[in-house]
């Protein structure tokens, strides 16, 4: 009798644009991760300030910036909702928590968050708008209460700005069939270029000298240590095994290596620098240019990351 | 110190620019095998653009066709192009060093408006563009890199350029300065 020897593998890998690349994140995920960033360092700045008491000192975070906050949290979301392919079941992410799933993370996060902005940016409106009037006096009594509560506010929304700001790269070092994502360096490398984006922002946005002088240096620091991370981050794969170091070397040597090192490393990240350290030696840079460089490198860098992990795989 | 002196720590002496120039040049082809270039990196995004919007008519185009390849690499691969990332770089920090990086605007003949100004410097532009395209080069790529390899292209190109220049200056001088 003939013996049948039969192999059964079940995978996912019959399913359209998997292999021989992920071709599922579209332009609008790495779109929806800047903003997320942005608004993150954004919103944990404008607390920072007010829990220590500089409020007045730093009117443009605490008070200008975070309008922004909403804006692009909305534009995100709209971003991500435009992905999706089943648009109608998002509302499922919301019948569950689950602790070991980024994006189930991620949803609440920015279902606490995007409110909580709001809320601030509220209760700031009779200081935005002189002569801002809510019409009704539930409201006026809902923004005395915000106002009385608001470092506590400032607490709980810079403690959620961490999440949405580690969140964003979790959600891609979560796929741990993706070795170039695979790394729990990630997280921290998405929350310090998020927080250094939005210094950017709101450098731009401030137009007190001294208040950009003070997030000038914040950002320097946070541009240092993203240095430091993304090199960590390649030594760390190039440590690994071949899958990571097939993974890294994409950017030493591969196919994004010159745009990786131009636009994120050099234009994105070193060069803003320089300038924000020539500011702050006395020369007279405009305040725009380096927080432009600043958000066009945070804007790369997740392009880059997210085209570059779906192409790095496993098998060949 | 007076306005003059100011003036002349803020910019470079011409002759010694001249002179730096040509050195530059010499040490771009010892480190890249090629001369320097300004309009071609334009060209090198025309052809990227180009390829992107209408693939099929940028690859049957007999000037932008032959750019187009089939490898890894953009069009916008090219030295050229990284050469002007770094004349962006080189070119704000001597500004911002010097003192003349100043808030945004646009410096025209107080007769014109701002708007004529940019419209005619646009369309002037573009017309160099153009005229470098048939010269095979603009004042870097043909007249100084090209010269300094006495091609005589190069310099026909460059008494072309700053012949005509010179020759209709006063037609076009109320639209600049």
């Amino acid at each position: 009798m003939d013996m049948i020897s039969e192999e059964l593998i079940v995978s996912g890998r019959h399913i359209p644009n998997v292999d021989p690349y992920l071709h599922v994140w579209h332009w609008q995920i790495p779109f929806y991760l800047f903003l997320g960033g942005l608004a993150a360092g954004i919103l944990f700045f404008a607390g920072y300030f007010v829990i220590t008491g500089k409020e007045n000192k730093m009117q443009a975070t605490v008070k200008w910036a975070p309008i922004l906050a909403p804006i692009v949290l909305v534009i995100g979301l709209i971003a991500l909702f435009w992905d999706l392919k089943h648009k109608l079941f998002f509302w499922n992410l919301y019948t569950t928590i689950r602790v070991e799933s980024p994006m189930s993370w991620g949803a609440w996060t920015l279902m606490v968050i995007t409110p909580l902005s709001i809320l601030w940016v509220a209760s700031y409106m009779k200081e935005i708008i002189p002569g801002w009037n809510w019409k009704f006096e539930f409201l006026n009594r809902i923004e005395a209460l915000l106002i009385k509560y608001r470092v506590w506010l400032a607490w709980v929304m810079m403690y959620f700005a961490i999440i949405l700001g580690i969140y964003t790269g979790i959600l891609l070092s979560a796929f741990n069939a993706r070795p170039l994502w695979n790394t729990a360096l990630l997280g921290p490398l998405f929350l310090v270029s998020g927080f250094s984006t939005g210094l950017a922002a709101t450098i731009w946005i401030s137009k007190d000298a001294e208040e950009r002088k003070i997030l000038s240096r914040i950002d320097l620091v946070f541009i240092l240590v993203e240095l430091f991370l993304i090199i960590h981050l390649f030594m760390g794969f190039w440590a690994g095994s071949q899958t990571s170091i097939e993974a890294v070397k994409m950017f030493l040597g591969g196919s994004y290596t010159v745009s990786f090192w131009t636009f994120v490393v050099v234009l994105g990240l070193i060069f803003p620098g320089v300038l924000e350290s020539m500011e702050l030696l006395g020369f007279h840079v405009p305040k725009w240019i380096p927080s432009a460089l600043v958000l066009f490198g945070g804007i790369m860098f997740r392009f880059i990351i997210v085209q570059a992990g779906q192409i790095s795989h496993f098998i060949n | 110190m007076d306005q003059e002196n100011q003036k002349g720590l803020k910019y470079i002496n011409p002759y010694l620019g001249g002179v730096l120039l040509g050195l530059l040049v010499l040490f771009t082809v010892y480190l890249t095998g090629r001369g320097l270039g300004a309009s071609g990196a334009v060209n090198d995004v025309v052809t990227t653009t180009a390829e992107i919007v209408t693939p099929a008519q940028a690859r049957a185009n007999a000037y932008i066709g032959p750019s187009i390849t089939d490898s890894d690499h953009s069009p916008l691969y090219s030295w050229l192009v990284f050469e002007s990332i770094g004349m962006f770089i080189g070119g704000l920090l001597s500004g911002v060093i010097f003192g003349r990086v100043k808030k945004f605007h646009v410096e025209h003949n107080p007769n014109i408006t701002s708007k004529t100004r940019i419209i005619s410097a646009l369309i002037g532009g573009a017309l160099f563009g153009i005229g470098s395209r048939f010269g095979r080069g603009c004042t870097s790529g043909a007249a100084l890199s090209g010269s300094s390899t006495f091609s005589l292209g190069g310099v026909i190109v460059m008494f072309a350029i700053f012949g005509t220049g010179y020759a209709v200056a006063r037609l076009f001088r109320k639209l600049w300065v």
